[in-house]
């Protein structure tokens, strides 16, 4: 992957989109070793909107029609859906949830065997479900993964994708580019972790959906084919029912969902990533993240971007930030070291003052062990306080390449 | 067992100042422990005796609880112990009913896996030819990619996909249609690796299998047996023709807070969901079916054992016996320096006791080893006649360990007693008179009334109803405690048979004193005598009547063969191999075999198993026109016409005489038979015999079934060839032209079918053999006895003028006598019990009714073997005992 700061600096947010990708990826390749560079390489230079096993490139000035677009798009080769959430019962109790539904189309070359519609031999879909009980510091997260067909799958016309029990739905309203109407859009997470816990959740924008990038598509690098589209709700109303030790639960709160379609790659010479998004009493939302290099430095298309409360969004190059890890905290099961405590510098583009950010997780036991592949990386909720150490919103962070494995299928 | 006899003498608990711990002590050392010294032999024979006796049964307890315990559902083997299991009540389910099921439990937390299963065989070598002795793979399709999902949190382990650690064979074993997983055992064994190729046919086809990997081992899961094989699912569904079909959808509540509950209301809304439908069945109901199915051959397996252990008692008895005669002396000089009746008694005990112990050590060793070759047996027995099972080797528990343990104590402890209680009844006279203590007249008396009651008991039990397991099994508990009281009481009554002709004898008069000298010796008798004489009546009443039985057997069976296979070839998948078969013949093979031109006429049997609201069953279906046509069944009750035409007969079905048996059913009963259509009310309009399966089975018109079941998968073809036409030679082009078949003509057929029948009851011929051995040691062993308590006896017939060869003949006088007698009342006893076993126990087990048959020649042959083998016996005994030393000397 190209580091072209000055290209990444005016266009943050595919960066956001490069993330993403590369988060999807790692999960990925932790299942099935590095799937890029199996489908049958073409002798010649592909055309500019197909990748080299032929999968679809966004293309810039693409009409995006919902709901179609919050549905599946086979032609291209990855997508996913990835929801994100803070939830408080009327009492006192507090819970972070992630879920993510990833779809993987596979290798594009003719098949040998019969392809069953029940149990298709591709595209397979990864899911990973996650929630912490802040006050008993519980941490319950579980992977699963199935093949296209009865238990697995996702429709092209509006949000509906599935993992065994596990459903995000969109119970929309024929929601179009018109932000101000997206909120008609009501969303529905379902799932359980295990016999453990059990999730209905009801999700209503607060914003109107952010598309990322320019014309349409988030650029990753030079290549034409690192690309994505990159469709995020970064405020949903969160309503539902946790069930959990038997004890049903009712639970409100804030939720963050992105939706990327993509068929792009990995860049070289970067070893992991740190990103959160924060959602802020005020009612901004950031997103921010830094990339990591293997000679330990940052990636200069880290990027921050700020999402004010109607949804508009004011990006910010990695010169006007900065990343600072405040404490560390060690896996005991992975041994890694994960710098989970975290410091944003910035300016307030509102007040144009610098504005200091500490992410402090709601608990450190915040790692997810892939039980598919054993592979490590750290995903939890966060409080969000000023210099003052006043609590003025939450966040959710992810860090990963901290595990030597992790690391080294990175490399 | 009773207690000591009261003690008679003074009180003499101590001896010499020795408390009874340590005159206990001092007995076993100067007593016990120094006759094992002197005989090392005869102490290690009694042992390993005892220890082949308990290893024999202890083995044959581990080998049954390793097949029972086999019958695990290999989903188990491969993901997790599903906590329920849905069926169809007959034929598969469509792959609609995952999205119904997912639908149904909303978010609740279970992982559903869906299920295709096969079986499949090596392909077999021109000249081996015999039916049902290949190797039964049973192939199993998941769905390779979802099948980590159901495990449990923190068991990442090895990876199904991507063994080849590439992308490109994670891709290819799923893609690959031919791609298996096998067991490392099988690896090991065949030498194959990755990518190597694995022949077998399923259905009738041969297919070469690619090995895509090891399955992955999993820890606290059993190791994987040789005979699994993984495929996708989907790939296995092409493979067989069951694209869009599932066998099974086994289920797994995922762990987690209040399990009982929320299990109780998943099984709820499937319940509700399954209802008339489908069979929803949790792995101890598979399991608890597969031992009611079992049940039956386990005890009778047990049972045997139990005789192998009954005949090591009996040796063991007979050598403690003649233990106490040969230290009668000692026990006399124990008892008039004052030791108590009660402290002799409990030194023969501890003997006892501690030969229990060491025999039941020894047999515990004996037993676990003789297991690992008994479960192969026991595991490819139950393979062939019942379910397909993942029996590997024989696990030793803690519970039959100590239970064998127990009983070899008791045993031995048993075995013990009556030698303990003559031993302490011994007076301290004795040491100067030795002489057999007659048995008492009352004693005969009470013990012949004894015989005659069980007897009596035996007849009435013979008009009790088998007892009732699940499913319709039975078991024909009263005919075989009938078979027990039987011979038991035939054997009381013995002795004074063997006193009564010992007198009839003598009536009549002989000129050989050694003759006299012996039928003097008869008429008085002996507890021993009797004891002799009854171990001869039971192993000859056992074995006739066995003979009995298989005659009986035979007869009928040539019989029925001869009526019911007279076509000229019979065809089948060469994959099939035993009871659990599922290769079938896909109409695409058999259509062509049935319209070849040497083929005048042709039965397609398609065979489906089906759950009765009673049970298990097959549900058959023919061309009934062939039926017709060449009267191929044996029938007990003719159908009417109308059931021979298609349009009026959807209603009417035959039914074996296992199934009436079985399900206590009878001509004009109605029978509900669940079908993927509905359930079909079918009502019995014919029976007929069939000695090919004991579980019976519905026969209805094929076209019916076809409907039924959606398939035409025929289990097999009988052909009747144009006149003219060599079967032969059509076999040969039906070979060359479709290898994955098999094809018998009908002599061949019919040979094969002897050979397995005869099979069935070899192991039967092998416990009789060594029945008689040990009945003719044993009264060698009695003679033993006598003779060493006649030894003043035979100092005096010595001085009287006796040659060594005169005492010689009077001892075969008296054991070949002793041994007629009994051998005949045995063979007149075996009439009644192989009546038994054919009328009672067979027809109550089985359902068969069997034409008795008596084999003469083969019972007077085993008659006059036993007499003569015992005079044998005797006669050498005798010539032993005429040399031994006068004890008075001594």
């Amino acid at each position: 992957m190209n580091k072209r700061s000055n290209h990444l600096a005016s266009d943050s947010i595919s960066m956001r989109h490069r993330l993403s990708w590369q988060r999807f990826a790692i999960l990925w390749n932790l299942l099935f070793s590095l799937i890029a560079g199996y489908a049958a390489q073409p002798t010649e230079s592909p055309p500019a909107f197909l990748t080299k096993d032929g999968y679809a490139i966004p293309q810039p000035g693409h009409r995006f029609t919902f709901p179609n677009d919050h549905g599946n798009h086979p032609e291209f080769k990855l997508e996913w859906w990835y929801v994100t959430g803070h939830l408080r019962t009327q009492g006192v109790r507090r819970f972070g949830f992630q879920a993510t539904f990833f779809r993987e189309a596979g290798p594009k070359q003719p098949l040998e065997s019969e392809n069953s519609k029940n149990f298709a031999h591709r595209p397979f879909y990864l899911g990973h479900m996650a929630l912490l009980d802040v006050g008993e510091g519980r941490f319950l997260h579980q992977s699963r993964l199935n093949r296209s067909g009865w238990d697995a799958g996702s429709v092209s016309n509006r949000l509906d994708v599935w993992n065994g029990n596990w459903r995000l739905t969109g119970m929309d309203k024929n929601v179009n580019p018109k932000w101000n109407e997206s909120s008609q859009l009501e969303l529905r997470l379902a799932g359980s972790i295990r016999g453990d816990a059990i999730l209905d959740l009801q999700l209503t924008p607060e914003k109107p959906l952010v598309i990322f990038g320019t014309n349409g598509v988030s650029r990753k690098a030079d290549s034409s084919s690192a690309a994505s589209y990159y469709l995020t709700f970064s405020r949903l109303a969160a309503k539902g029912s946790i069930v959990l030790g038997g004890e049903s639960l009712a639970v409100e709160g804030l939720a963050w969902m992105d939706h990327e379609i993509s068929s792009g790659q990995l860049g070289d010479g970067q070893v992991g990533w740190d990103w959160a998004c924060l959602q802020l009493n005020d009612g901004r939302d950031i997103m921010t993240y830094r990339l990591r290099n293997s000679d330990g430095s940052t990636d200069p298309n880290s990027s921050l971007t700020w999402v004010n409360p109607e949804g508009a969004t004011t990006p910010v190059g990695p010169e006007k930030f900065r990343w600072r890890a405040t404490r560390t905290w060690k896996s005991p099961i992975s041994s890694a070291k994960y710098p989970n405590w975290v410091r944003i510098e910035t300016t307030d583009p509102v007040s144009g003052k610098p504005i200091s950010l500490d992410l402090e997780p709601l608990a450190e036991q915040q790692e997810l062990i892939d039980e598919l592949s054993g592979i490590a990386y750290w995903e939890g909720g966060c409080r969000v306080r000023d210099a003052d150490g006043r609590d003025i919103g939450q966040a959710f962070l992810e860090l990963t390449g901290y595990s030597a494995s992790l690391a080294s299928r990175l490399k | 067992m009773m207690p000591p006899p009261p003690s008679q003498g003074p009180d003499c608990s101590r001896l010499g100042g020795t408390t009874a711990v340590g005159l206990g002590r001092l007995l076993f050392l100067r007593f016990t422990l120094r006759h094992w010294r002197r005989s090392p032999r005869q102490a290690a024979l009694l042992v390993i005796l005892l220890s082949l006796g308990i290893g024999v049964y202890f083995s044959v307890r581990l080998a049954n609880r390793a097949a029972v315990t086999s019958f695990r559902d290999f989903t188990e083997l491969i993901t997790s112990q599903s906590d329920w299991v849905l069926t169809a009540p007959m034929g598969s389910l469509p792959e609609g009913v995952l999205t119904e099921i997912r639908q149904k439990l909303g978010n609740r937390p279970v992982v559903i896996v869906p299920v295709v299963e096969t079986t499949a065989s090596p392909p077999r070598g021109g000249s081996d030819t015999a039916i049902a002795s290949g190797l039964t793979y049973t192939v199993y399709g998941i769905d390779l990619v979802a099948i980590r999902n159901g495990a449990p949190p923190g068991s990442a382990g090895t990876s199904w996909l991507g063994q080849g650690n590439s992308p490109e064979a994670f891709w290819s074993a799923f893609q690959n249609p031919r791609s298996v997983f096998i067991s490392e055992r099988l690896a090991q064994r065949q030498q194959l690796k990755v990518g190597s190729l694995l022949p077998v046919i399923v259905l009738e086809q041969l297919v070469n299998l690619e090995v895509a990997g090891i399955i992955p081992p999993a820890p606290g899961r059993p190791e994987p047996p040789e005979t699994l094989l993984v495929m996708d699912l989907p790939a296995l569904q092409t493979l067989t023709g069951k694209q869009g079909r599932l066998d099974r959808v086994e289920l797994l509540a995922e762990a987690g807070f209040g399990d009982a509950a929320r299990r109780a209301s998943i099984r709820q809304e499937l319940d509700g969901m399954a209802a008339n439908r489908w069979t929803i069945t949790t792995p101890t109901d598979r399991r608890a079916a597969g031992e009611t199915m079992t049940r039956a051959f386990r005890l009778n397996l047990t049972l045997l054992s139990l005789i192998a252990l009954m005949v090591g008692l009996y040796l063991v008895f007979q050598a403690l016996d003649g233990a106490v005669v040969r230290r009668r002396e000692e026990i006399a000089i124990l008892r008039s320096l004052g030791v108590e009746e009660r402290s002799i008694y409990k030194a023969w005990l501890n003997e006892a006791l501690i030969l229990g112990i060491l025999g039941g050590a020894l047999g515990l060793g004996i037993g676990w080893l003789g297991a690992q070759g008994a479960v192969q047996l026991v595991g490819r027995t139950v393979n062939a006649l019942y379910y397909a099972n993942s029996v590997n080797s024989a696990q030793l528990t803690a519970g039959e360990s100590i239970g064998a343990f127990v009983l070899s104590i008791s045993a031995s402890l048993l075995a013990g007693w009556w030698p303990a209680r003559v031993a302490a009844q011994t007076p301290p006279a004795q040491v100067l008179v030795r002489h057999r203590t007659p048995t008492g007249s009352r004693n005969r008396r009470l013990r012949t009334l004894i015989g005659l009651a069980f007897a009596l008991g035996s007849v009435l039990l013979t008009l009790l109803p088998p007892y009732r397991v699940d499913a319709g099994f039975r078991i024909p508990v009263a005919g075989y405690a009938a078979a027990f009281f039987g011979v038991m009481g035939a054997g009381l009554c013995c002795g004074e048979l063997v006193r009564w002709a010992a007198r009839a004898c003598a009536r009549i008069g002989t000129a050989s004193v050694s003759a006299k000298l012996a039928l003097s010796q008869l008429r008085v008798g002996s507890g021993r005598h009797d004891l002799a004489a009854a171990s001869l009546v039971w192993a000859v009443a056992m074995t006739s009547g066995m003979a009995i039985l298989v005659a009986s057997f035979d007869s009928t069976m040539r019989g029925w063969i001869g009526r019911t296979f007279q076509a000229d070839l019979y065809v089948s998948s060469a994959g099939a191999q035993s009871a659990s078969s599922q290769n079938r013949i896909s109409p695409t093979t058999w259509r062509p075999i049935v319209n070849h031109p040497g083929v005048l006429d042709a039965q397609v049997i398609q065979v489906a198993d089906v759950r009765l609201a009673e049970g298990p069953t097959m549900l058959v279906g023919v061309d009934l026109a062939f039926i017709r046509r060449h009267q191929a069944l044996a029938w007990l009750s003719a159908p009417p016409e109308s059931f021979f035409d298609t349009d009026l007969n959807e209603g009417m079905a035959l039914a074996s005489e296992s199934f009436l048996e079985r399900f206590q059913k009878k001509l004009g009963d109605t029978v509900d038979v669940p079908t993927p259509g509905g359930i079909r009310h079918l009502r019995i309009s014919g029976t007929f015999a069939d000695y090919g399966n004991e579980r019976g089975s519905l026969t209805i018109d094929r076209h019916h079934m076809v409907d039924w079941v959606q398939d035409e998968l025929a289990t097999s073809l009988i052909l009747n060839l144009q006149p003219g036409t060599s079967a032969e030679t059509v076999r040969s082009e039906l070979l060359a032209q479709f290898p994955g078949l098999q094809v018998f003509t009908n002599g061949h057929l019919r040979t094969e079918l002897l050979r397995i029948f005869r099979q069935t009851f070899s192991i039967t011929y092998a416990l009789e053999l060594i029945g008689m051995v040990v009945a003719v040691a044993g009264l060698a062993l009695t003679l033993v006895s006598v003779l060493l308590e006649r030894r003043s006896e035979l100092t005096t017939l010595r001085a009287l003028g006796m040659s060594p060869k005169n005492i010689a003949a009077s001892t075969a006088w008296e054991g070949g006598l002793l041994a007629a007698v009994g051998s005949l009342t045995g063979l007149v006893v075996s009439l009644a019990l192989g009546a038994l076993l054919v009328y009672v126990i067979n027809k109550q087990a089985f359902g068969w009714t069997l034409q008795f048959a008596v084999p003469w020649t083969q019972m007077a042959a085993l008659g006059c073997l036993v007499t003569f083998s015992a005079t044998a016996a005797a006669y050498a005994v005798g010539r032993w005992g005429s040399f031994l030393p006068s004890d008075r000397d001594e």
